[in-house]
């Protein structure tokens, strides 16, 4: 294998890592506040591509990518705001939450996608993309879009972090998360912080899908793949802190990239999915977790 | 060991006779062949459904790969049937133990792991064994499927047609003879096993239940299931499509078994039936048949978590409620005169705190020298089982005796606040006070005795004294309960809802003495009884202050005194003879030679004249203890 071979599996390894840590950085909010796992993760990711395109592209609104952006941030962190109360809020005080909330989350993603289906309809839209033309460095060309993804991802990452690590909104969150009771008798708003969280976790997943959406078609069932991918990372790393997810997407990223490129297409999820169970089995709190639950 | 009768005795036999007699005349009368191939697929996801139920209701597991099996099924059915040319009929019996193999792949990461986690690593497993179908094309048809697989057939019958007729029998049959072993399944020892582990996992394995044995055979016999259906499902629509694999799917078994009802088998059954004919009959909604259907299992996760089976037991609570009450309310105009001949002493109706109750008063009179008596029946009885009584001690003593709420001709009363011994004793209390009763003997029968003890217990100096017939008094709730009474089927009787026929007829019988012209009135009030009553007194035994009765037995100074038959079917004497007793009559519990679970009853010259010589020496001197 070549040098050059190699560094470009390796590039798209590591921007396949960067969307991946965003969609699971999205839904390990979720887990760790509300202990909960939401199966409408991917369903937030299309639907925040559709609103991104809505508003960006030139054949809809045409406003161009930071209207597009800032759009699907607040509407998507609205809308989280919403499904939470609808479908996670009434079994908050329930024994049976775990259960409960698979299936309203499940039947909330059947009832996104086919919103989506009704409004957009199912031919595939395309996000243009962020940057054009591409960047060399040594021997390899990396599209300019790559970069821009990267960078983005990061930036929003940093923020989200040092939101929730430095900001007091943010600490409440963590504490509501280490510990429910104990944040509730320190005064603090736990549903509203759950609403805040899921809400961030929604505004999240749809930044992942307008990056997204400018790499890959978007269709209503288009969450399906970025959910499981987010699965298997938030699993494969654990949530004991806002960091392991970002490094199990990396290392997430690269293996499919690899993989891809030596076994073959159709072998990298299986290959995916095998590794997580054996991680769950092995150590089921992920490779970098331990046994408190935190943010 | 617990108590279920056969289900050939039980409530469910006619519906279940009758659902399955009309399923099977169904081809007769609609010979429409969609109808016909809808009732098909209902049947093929009753199996589904109600199989996943096994793992995922009894043995509560969340296994998310029931449905990836099920797919597997139809492919072990396509690769068997058409690779390799096996013959059909075997090919679908083949697939039940193929899918179970696969499934018990699934047991070491689900032993290992808890809740949530299961939910992943079997969506992960059901993942994997789409990506394996996928990238197996060679075998499996990759992304395209397999299609024209073989079709069932006999002697060149082919099955499909006459409108289906034989597909729909072949659906008929795998489905009845899948929910009946099911049913079976839940119902034998491994069955125990599965929800013991789901209920308390630690308290099982200390019981000698084996973990990964019973997760093992939970994950088998569920999978088996789904293999077959699988299987017959693959021969019928005769494609194996990857799709199966998908959330789809996954959605609408999970909506099957969700709105029937987790934990019930028979719920899922039902549900099957209904969604699958609902989602085909908004078919031309396109995308909003998918919307409809999940807003319903939102709908019902939120407002009926216990899904369609919930529906269906509030129906019935509500219907005994009212079969009770209207039972209760006839009799209280229509026999009132029968009921004064049995017990000689006029009725009145007074209003408490739960309810109206009807009561008995002889009435304060010259020659009622002794203190007045009150009488406390027993579970599922009515005042009038001391009809013995009233006649042997009405000259000398003011009698009381009243129906509890939701027994005899009184009111029933609200499940959670009256249907407990507490309530019971309040009631007591407030009757004593309207109809100024002071120091009364009270004699409580069974869960009367309860009432008695629990009464005087409150204020023993305010009573003359205590009986208690056919009652194992008790320290901690429910184990002595269980210790202090014969382990026998018909203690179970005492605190079932709903009684059958049958469980009436051995209820009365073993509570008093067997149907005579004499017992026939009691026996009737077995029916009457509000089955709440008898559910929630057992459930709430916990809340009484067990102790606080104990320590009145063994130190107080109220007279005492414990008169059961030595024949008593429900009591475990051993127990009785055991307890500390202080304060109590000749210093330990006194037999009634002959007597039953109602000695009073079926030995009252024996009983009467014991309790007659209580009387005297508890009026004569207080403290039995020292005088004993």
């Amino acid at each position: 294998m070549s040098v050059e071979s190699f560094l470009f599996v390796l590039s798209g390894g590591i921007v396949l890592g960067a969307l991946y840590a965003l969609m699971a950085s999205g839904l390990a909010v979720v887990w760790s506040t509300l202990g909960i796992f939401n199966f409408s993760h991917g369903a937030f990711i299309a639907l925040g591509a559709y609103i991104g395109w809505q508003v960006s592209n030139a054949e809809a609104l045409g406003l161009g990518h930071v209207a597009g952006l800032s759009a699907t941030l607040v509407v998507m962190f609205a809308a989280g705001i919403l499904f939470q109360q609808i479908f996670i809020r009434p079994f908050e005080r329930k024994d049976n939450i775990i259960a409960a909330t698979v299936i309203t989350t499940l039947a909330g993603a059947t009832i996104l996608q086919n919103a989506m289906l009704l409004i957009w309809g199912p031919r595939a839209k395309q996000i243009v993309a962020i940057a054009e033309g591409t960047i060399s460095i040594g021997p390899v060309a990396f599209s300019g879009n790559d970069i821009a993804l990267i960078v983005m991802v990061a930036l929003i990452l940093g923020f989200a972090g040092w939101l929730l690590a430095r900001t007091r909104t943010g600490r409440s969150m963590r504490a509501v998360a280490q510990n429910r009771q104990a944040a509730e008798l320190m005064g603090l708003n736990v549903p509203l912080l759950y609403a805040l969280a899921f809400g961030l976790s929604a505004a999240m997943a749809g930044m992942a899908g307008y990056f997204v959406g400018s790499i890959r078609f978007i269709n209503p069932t288009f969450g399906a793949d970025p959910l499981m991918k987010a699965l298997i990372v938030v699993i494969f790393g654990g949530i004991a802190r806002f960091t392991s997810p970002i490094y199990a997407a990396l290392i997430v990223g690269l293996v499919e990239s690899f993989t891809i490129f030596y076994l073959g297409l159709y072998w990298a999820p299986a290959m995916l999915f095998a590794m997580m169970t054996v991680v769950l089995t092995i150590k089921p709190s992920g490779l970098f977790g331990h046994h408190q639950r935190t943010l | 060991m617990r108590y279920d009768p056969p289900f050939h005795l039980t409530n469910g036999l006619i519906p279940t006779v009758v659902t399955v007699v009309l399923l099977a005349v169904f081809p007769f009368v609609f010979d429409a062949s969609y109808l016909r191939h809808l009732l098909i697929l209902a049947m093929v996801f009753a199996i589904v459904a109600a199989s996943w139920d096994l793992s995922f209701g009894y043995g509560g597991l969340l296994n998310f790969a029931h449905v990836a099996l099920f797919a597997v099924g139809i492919y072990a059915y396509g690769i068997l049937a058409k690779t390799y040319g096996v013959n059909p009929w075997l090919a679908i019996l083949l697939s039940g133990p193929i899918v179970a193999l696969v499934a018990s792949f699934m047991v070491l990461p689900v032993l290992r792991l808890d809740g949530m986690y299961v939910i992943l690593v079997t969506i992960a497993f059901s993942q994997i064994l789409y990506q394996i179908v996928i990238s197996q094309s060679q075998i499996t048809g990759g992304t395209s499927g397999m299609v024209t697989l073989p079709m069932l057939q006999i002697d060149g019958y082919r099955f499909v047609k006459d409108g289906k007729i034989g597909y729909y029998y072949t659906a008929f049959v795998l489905m009845v003879g899948s929910v009946g072993a099911l049913f079976l399944i839940t119902r034998s020892a491994l069955g125990r096993s599965i929800v013991a582990l789901r209920d308390n996992k630690y308290y099982a394995q200390a019981r000698g239940v084996s973990e990964w044995k019973t997760r093992l055979a939970t994950l088998a016999v569920s999978a088996f299931f789904v293999g077959i259906a699988g299987g017959f499902y693959g021969s019928y629509v005769r494609v194996a499509s990857p799709d199966i694999f998908g959330i789809g799917s996954l959605t609408l078994v999970l909506s099957i078994l969700l709105v029937g009802g987790l934990g019930t088998i028979w719920g899922p059954v039902i549900a099957a039936f209904i969604i699958i004919l609902l989602s085909e009959s908004m078919a031309s909604l396109g995308p909003w048949r998918d919307i409809l259907i999940a807003i319903l299992i939102v709908a019902v996760m939120i407002f009926y978590p216990g899904g369609l089976w919930g529906v269906v037991q509030e129906l019935r609570e509500l219907a005994q409620n009212m079969r009770s009450s209207m039972m209760a309310r006839y009799r209280r105009g229509a026999e009132r005169a029968v009921r004064q001949k049995i017990t000689g002493i006029p009725e009145q109706m007074i209003d408490t705190a739960h309810g109206r109750i009807a009561v008995v008063d002889i009435g304060p009179s010259a020659q009622h020298a002794g203190p007045p008596i009150l009488f406390l029946h027993g579970n599922s009885a009515c005042k009038e089982a001391f009809q013995n009584q009233f006649a042997h001690f009405r000259d000398r003593h003011r009698l009381i005796a009243f129906d509890l709420p939701g027994h005899g001709v009184s009111d029933n009363g609200s499940p959670e606040q009256t249907y407990n011994v507490i309530a019971y004793a309040d009631i007591a209390e407030e009757i004593l006070q309207k109809l100024g009763v002071e120091r009364p003997f009270v004699v409580g029968w069974s869960l009367g005795g309860y009432n008695a003890l629990e009464l005087t217990s409150r204020n023993p100096a305010a009573y003359s004294g205590v009986v208690t017939t056919g009652t194992s008094p008790l320290t901690v709730a429910p184990d002595d309960f269980a210790r202090g009474h014969n382990a026998k089927s018909h203690i179970i009787l005492a605190g079932k809802q709903y009684l059958t026929g049958r469980e009436t007829v051995t209820l009365a019988s073993h509570a008093t003495v067997p149907k005579s012209d004499k017992s026939a009135f009691l026996h009737r009030n077995v029916r009457r009884t509000d089955g709440r009553a008898r559910y929630y007194m057992i459930t709430k035994l916990t809340v009484v202050d067990w102790p606080r009765q104990m320590r009145m037995l063994r130190e107080g100074d109220i007279p005492v005194a414990i008169m059961n038959g030595d024949d008593d079917p429900f009591l475990n004497h051993r127990y009785i003879a055991d307890l500390p007793f202080g304060n109590v009559w000749k210093g330990h519990p006194t037999d009634i030679p002959g007597g039953r679970h109602a000695p009073f009853f079926n030995q009252p010259e024996v009983f009467n004249r014991e309790l007659e010589a209580f009387f005297e020496a508890a009026v004569k001197d207080r403290t039995l203890r020292r005088s004993a």
